[in-house]
């Protein structure tokens, strides 16, 4: 096979990916400027309805709002998510035990049952803390997982002991190690994990319409399946909702995406 | 929150496969203490762990071993009658199936894609590297809800698909791409491609940057082909990894739910229903019967599990 | 420096998530003895989707009631039903019935199942003043249960033939000759209308039993018996019905779709030359503005052969219910003075939201008998008002979702060329099964 052949396919094969990855946004995209009638036609152009659209969107549905809440359920996840398991992950590698990594296989346990069967005794316990509707209760649940926990066991293994040892002859204290040592190396796998946590966090929807029962936490994916269930469905306006929807995250991985490969490849290591 | 994120398991595997030094147990007090501030340490993400995850899932347990209807549940008789009872329910098995079905043919054709993608990605003579990966990328970054519209629009009847194929000749007639049940899971499993693709890619892609490049250059040295070299050198590396992204993959897959719901709403008829979402239909849509859902549940941890436990064992081999 | 900063934003972020759950307000109003007492309060909260429609509608109401309430205020909260439904199990598993509104919409179809599985849930009307026999019986038997009342019957499902007049004439044919016919005649003038004009009469969802299921109603047939049998296997109706789908699936004169989304696409795209559904269809045909004077509107065909077949059916509807926890005495009155009591209400929101009232009174008004002209000039609504009072009921029950997906999925099962008898028999033994 000749060089040319050979380049040939191989910026074709990933031209092909690359074309049918974005595709289905670009016709988000799309759909989001142009009016209901002409996006069940699927038209692929642009149409002038975008102004239409944000009036329609707007007016019917409260979009800064949960556009708000939904920024705010994220960000308190990932930074309390990053805290408590990344601190965790740390102890389970640097004072390493037996009984720790038992400790760890059991944790793991925990993500293997689908969410639904344990979604109403969840519901029970804020119920009875007299939580429900509250931002608590939409965070608390997913800030400690089991694969947040494991990613930062992987990460502190390449963490040299030398320097634990060397901050401890210095009198550095435990938590003094951790905050000034470890997470200033660790940075591209706290990179990696805020990424994947804000991610799951922003699009979460099972839990978070179970447990917010009026308008006041409001989330995207919530106000999405609102505009979903009117008897006469504005698809312009809905596509426009699934585009506001979507460019959080996708600026989040755009403005990231070196360190996440980075991050990853720590914790291979 | 799905806690099936394709980086949920990752380090599971790692964690097995990675080598753990021994550490000689000092029982000094300074070791002492220093073990308790681990302990310390590990205490807010255990307790959050065990209040949010392990006592719901001790209540369902228990739910599993109760029949009736509604909030008026008793013990059941015998205790085990909700999980006899699936060894009978045609629909669950048809999900069972369905799932295996989603397991055996998407989890393959996505890590191989994904790291033929990566191989590709990691050539250094290749241009404009930063914008394949994020374009492959992206569709992970899109929300659930969202691409499942997208994809419903685009697989209906008159929708783009259609009129693409038909344009370019390759069928005459539409095809009805939800409403048969081969379809309806076809476009399952492209929709599953193409949202995780990306992300398998990328783990791959920072394995293989991980490779030592004097492997390489050994391999050409002996006269080996790009894919001898890749089978005999790249892939043992990769080993661990791989390993990972199948657990990851797996129970994913196994667990299976938004698709099902959001794409085809489990159409036609139960064929392309998963068995998260056939136990949300009994709990949620139908009479409810929360002990049945329980029982159904405690199944699909069992499976998940008992996947995860053999792969662990044959893959985990150290070199 | 890193770490200082991470820690500040820890500590920030901790101090804003604790003032916020703070702030949260998860108690609700005691719950009342129920019954005529005097109100606790001005405020009403309601759970119900739709701002197009229910929702309008609600705000409609608020203005009306506050004529002679001026304190009175409304929180309405936007749920979408499937949402709904799972908050109410997940409030009622957990016994959190705090949690609840004061009032919240319910499809009719769900009533049986929450009320009995889940009557901590409800505060029935018995000591209400609405009036029932003001609303028609099939309607207001959704929402009974052991002959108390449970809901205020709002949305109409009444069953509508919307068909293009301007494919009709092409074809030869006017809305009278789809008047009182019966389904062998629709079938025949179907194929020369596709004959001639390359359209078929109806489309829908493939997989889905709404149309079966009007029909079956139409011959007031059910899917379960009196005592809460299943009926599905030899039964009658629902096997005549099955063959006039099928057989239309086959002529091409019913074009199956795969979603609701494609099914609207057909309608405001103009691919069907006509559509069987409840009148709320009649929203989403409008949203067609170039199809404006096109349409005209009548009753169903009959199911031939089946005794006891009728013209007139319904899909859908839904009907307010009042919780457990609500101010009832606030809740009942509010709706008893609108929803079931004023005709200035239904005159108010025909116009703005095509909502068409269940409430018998209000189909006298004159706004009812205006013509539309969408609708080349006639007066559907009180057309429909007077097809409602001659829908037959039908029995739902429990296991009403089990039966519908089970002949649902029977129907595909026919469609790909199973046998009728076959199909029902095995659907009947899933919904036997699930009845265990």
């Amino acid at each position: 096979m000749t060089n040319t052949l050979r380049q040939t396919g191989r910026y074709g094969f990933l031209a092909v990916a690359a074309v049918l990855s974005v595709f289905p946004l670009y016709f988000m995209a799309v759909s989001a400027t142009n009016d209901s009638q002409d996006v069940l036609a699927s038209q692929l152009t642009p149409g002038g309805k975008l102004i239409e659209n944000i009036q329609n969107l707007f007016a019917a549905q409260d979009v800064v709002g949960a556009f708000w809440h939904s920024t705010v359920n994220a960000v308190v996840t990932t930074v309390l998510a990053l805290a408590v398991s990344s601190i965790a992950g740390y102890a389970f590698e640097v004072y390493h035990s037996r009984a720790k990594d038992r400790l760890m296989w059991v944790l793991l346990l925990a993500i293997m049952i689908p969410f639904a069967a344990t979604m109403i005794p969840l519901f029970q316990v804020f119920a009875q803390l007299g939580l429900v509707n509250s931002t608590i209760a939409v965070v608390l649940p997913v800030i400690a997982t089991p694969f947040l926990v494991l990613l930062f066991r992987q990460t502190a293994r390449s963490f040299p002991h030398e320097i634990i040892e060397a901050a401890r002859m210095d009198g550095v204290s435990e938590l003094g190690i951790f905050f000034k040592m470890f997470i200033p190396t660790m940075r591209s796998a706290y990179v990696a994990a805020t990424v994947i946590t804000f991610l799951a966090a922003w699009n979460n929807f099972l839990w978070p319409k179970v447990i917010l029962l009026n308008n006041d936490y409001q989330t995207m994916p919530m106000l999405i399946s609102n505009l979903l269930s009117g008897y006469v469905t504005d698809y312009g306006a809905l596509m426009l909702a699934v585009l506001i929807t979507s460019v959080p995250t996708i600026i989040l991985f755009l403005a990231l995406q070196r360190s996440f490969v980075a991050g990853f490849t720590g914790a291979v290591k | 929150m799905s806690k099936v994120t394709p980086g949920s398991v990752i380090d599971r595997a790692l964690r097995e496969t990675a080598s753990e030094p021994e550490r000689k147990p000092k029982m000094s007090a300074m070791a002492r203490r220093r073990s308790l501030t681990g302990w310390a340490f590990i205490a807010p993400a255990a307790v959050l762990i065990f209040a949010m995850n392990f006592w719901p899932m001790i209540q369902a347990f228990i739910l599993s071993f109760k029949t009736g209807r509604g909030n008026k549940l008793t013990l059941a008789e015998p205790l085990w009658y909700n999980y006899e009872r699936l060894l009978h329910d045609d629909i669950f098995k048809q999900t069972l199936l369905t799932t295996l079905l989603y397991l055996i043919v998407q989890v393959p054709i996505m890590l191989g894609l994904a790291m033929v993608l990566a191989n590709m990605l990691n050539s250094p003579s290749l241009r404009f590297r930063g914008m394949w990966r994020t374009a492959i990328f992206l569709p992970v970054a899109t929300s659930l809800v969202s691409y499942a519209i997208v994809f419903r629009t685009m697989f209906g009847t008159d929708g783009f698909i259609n009129d693409l194929l038909t344009k370019l000749h390759i069928i005459d007639d539409p095809v009805n791409w939800l409403g048969q049940t081969n379809t309806a899971r076809g476009v399952i499993v492209l929709g599953l491609l193409w949202r995780w693709t990306g992300f398998n890619m990328i783990l791959y892609l920072a394995a293989l940057q991980n490779i030592a490049p004097g492997t390489h250059e050994a391999a050409k040295l002996d006269g080996a082909g790009p894919i001898r070299t890749f089978w005999s050198v790249t892939m043992p590396q990769m080993r661990p990894i791989i390993l990972l992204t199948v657990i990851i993959s797996t129970n994913g897959t196994i667990q299976l739910f938004d698709e099902s719901y959001n794409l085809t709403a489990g159409g036609p008829a139960y064929t392309s229903m998963t068995m998260s979402h056939y136990l949300y239909e009994v709990s949620f849509h139908r009479n409810p019967n929360f002990g049945y859902g329980a029982a159904m549940s405690y199944v699909i941890l069992l499976l998940v599990a008992i996947f995860a436990a053999i792969q662990v064992r044959l893959g985990d081999k150290r070199d | 420096m890193r770490n200082f900063r991470k820690g500040a934003v820890l500590a920030a972020t901790a101090a804003v998530t604790l003032a916020l759950a703070a702030c949260s307000d998860s108690s609700s109003p005691d719950p009342s003895g129920g019954g005529n007492g005097t109100p606790e309060g001005n405020t009403l909260t309601v759970w119900a989707w739709d701002p197009a429609f229910n929702i309008a509608a609600l705000n409609a109401a608020a203005d009306i009631y506050k004529q002679d309430h001026p304190d009175f205020t409304i929180d309405i909260v936007e749920t979408p039903w499937d949402d709904l439904q799972t908050k109410l199990t997940t409030i009622a598993q957990s016994q959190a019935y705090d949690e609840l509104p004061d009032i919240f919409l319910m499809q009719n179809n769900a009533f049986q199942k929450n009320v009995i599985n889940y009557p901590d849930l409800f505060s029935d009307f018995s000591g209400s003043d609405v009036d029932y026999s003001e609303f028609p019986a099939g309607v207001t038997g959704y929402s009974t249960v052991d002959g108390a009342n449970f809901g205020v019957p709002f949305d109409n499902g009444t069953a509508i033939d919307a068909l293009r007049t301007d494919i009709l004439t092409e074809a030869g044919y006017t809305v009278d000759d789809f008047t009182d016919i019966t389904w062998n005649d629709y079938m025949t003038k179907a194929k020369d209308v596709l004959a001639k004009t390359g359209q078929p009469m109806l489309s829908g969802q493939a997989g889905s039993s709404d149309m079966v299921m009007m029909m079956l109603q139409s011959a007031g047939a059910s899917l379960f018996d009196a005592d809460g049998n299943p009926t599905i296997a030899n039964n009658d109706a629902l096997t005549k019905a099955s063959e006039v789908y099928t057989q239309m699936v086959k002529d091409g004169t019913f074009l199956e779709v795969n979603s609701w989304d494609e099914y609207i696409g057909t309608l405001v795209n103009g691919n069907v030359a006509g559509t069987i559904n409840g009148v709320w269809i009649v929203g989403s045909i409008q949203s067609a503005e170039d199809q404006s004077g096109k349409w005209g509107m009548t009753n169903l065909p009959s199911l031939d052969g089946v005794s006891g077949a009728t013209n007139y059916s319904a899909n859908g509807g839904s009907s307010w219910a009042v919780s457990s926890t609500a101010d009832v005495a606030l809740a009942q009155d509010f709706l008893n003075e609108t929803f079931a009591g004023s005709a200035e209400f239904y005159d108010t929101i025909l116009p703005s939201t095509g909502a068409l009232a269940n409430w018998m009174p209000a189909g006298d008004s004159e706004i009812y008998s205006q013509p539309q002209d969408f609708w080349g000039g006639d007066a559907i609504f009180s057309k429909v008002v007077g097809f409602a009072g001659q829908v037959p009921a039908n029995n739902t029950g429990v296991y009403y979702y089990e039966a519908r997906d089970a002949v649902s999925a029977a129907l595909t099962e026919i469609v790909n060329g199973a046998d009728p008898a076959t199909a029902f028999q095995k659907a009947q033994e899933t919904v036997e099964f699930a009845m265990q």
